[in-house]
């Protein structure tokens, strides 16, 4: 869920915090940058159906901000993603370490910087 | 259960001869409307729900007007919730296109697609909105039509337009129309009613084209399959 309130660590890559649609999302935008919604769909090879719920969310959650543009006459939106990539995945990993520490203290702490030297 | 028993007897004292006369209609009414319950077509049960309500209303009036000692307070207090009620369910109804318009956060249309306003008015007296949301929908409620910007990205012109017409249909021919879904929904039946979406799209189909009609509607299908 974009709120990242829960993690899934036996998925894969992304989807370990986003769904599946999100994180398809999110890839295309961190790929390509600005786009439409049929661009969208067809990057991601998922159906409107299911992305436009999901961009509706995107956009409240702030991970998306889409402006209306118009061309020849026909409304668009244009989505781009709020975060970089390198942003997205720093803010995910701050998050997971503060609530490491928050629940087991100095141990989380003591495991980060064996981490850290075993690197 | 023993007030009950005593305020219907009184009822029967003050109202004397007519007391048979009312407990007939009243009777019927419980009739009609346990009938209503059971059958399954809805404009049947439409029907009998509603002549139930005018037969129940009747024989309040009748009680009310036939009464020959003072007024019980359990009258007055049956009277003013109906009063209460109709009227709490035409201002809903009438109104409701305005929470709608606060709730989902809608803007006048005019300011995105300046022709859509001057096409709908040209057919009735709506206002039209578009809500911000990829997920492509349309409807009208009270003197408002609503249109995602999904939708607006989805259709060209021609297919806007039927779509626009569709909604005016509603609000056009069917001002009352929001009161008897609300009927029909007070009568268990169901409130969606396929002939009337087939009546809006004859008049989309006159307004803008039967290609124009049937392409949106392909178009909107595909989504919600």
């Amino acid at each position: 869920m974009v709120k990242l309130d829960q993690i899934n660590i036996s998925n894969d890559g992304l989807t370990k915090f986003f769904s599946p649609i999100e994180a398809a999302i999110l890839r295309a935008l961190w790929a390509d940058g600005e786009m439409t919604t049929s661009e969208l769909t067809g990057k991601t090879n998922i159906p409107l159906t299911s992305v436009a719920g999901t961009l509706d969310r995107l956009v409240k959650a702030g991970y998306t901000t889409r402006r209306t543009e118009k061309v020849n006459g026909r409304v668009r939106y244009m989505y781009e993603p709020v975060f970089t990539e390198k942003e997205a995945a720093s803010e995910i990993t701050t998050k997971i370490l503060d609530s490491l520490v928050e629940t087991f203290g100095p141990l989380a702490v003591e495991n980060f910087s064996k981490y850290s030297d075993k690197k | 259960m023993n007030l009950l028993i005593g305020d219907l007897s009184c009822y029967g004292q003050c109202l004397r001869s007519w007391a048979p006369f009312i407990a007939l209609i009243v009777s019927i009414s419980i009739v009609l409307i346990s009938i209503s319950l059971i059958l399954s077509n809805p404009r049947m049960k439409l029907k009998l729900f509603i002549f139930s309500q005018t037969s129940g209303i009747l024989s309040i009036a009748l009680v009310y007007y036939l009464m020959e000692c003072s007024e019980m307070l359990s009258l007055y207090i049956y009277s003013s919730y109906l009063f209460a009620s109709t009227f709490i369910i035409f201002a809903t109804l009438r109104y409701y296109d305005r929470i709608l318009i606060r709730k989902l956060g809608a803007k006048p249309a005019v300011s995105i697609l300046n022709w859509t306003q001057e096409f709908v008015s040209n057919l009735t007296s709506a206002k039209l909105y578009y809500l911000d949301s990829a997920i492509p929908r349309a409807f009208a409620s009270g003197r408002s039509i609503f249109i995602s910007i999904g939708l607006l990205e989805m259709l060209d012109d021609d297919e806007l337009k039927a779509v626009l017409a569709h909604e005016a249909w509603h609000i056009k021919y069917n001002s009352a129309m929001p009161f008897m879904k609300q009927l029909a929904l007070m009568a268990f039946s169901s409130s969606a009613d396929p002939e009337l979406e087939c009546m809006a799209d004859r008049f989309a189909a006159e307004v803008s084209g039967s290609e124009a009609l049937l392409s949106a509607r392909n178009k909107i299908d595909r989504v919600f399959i």
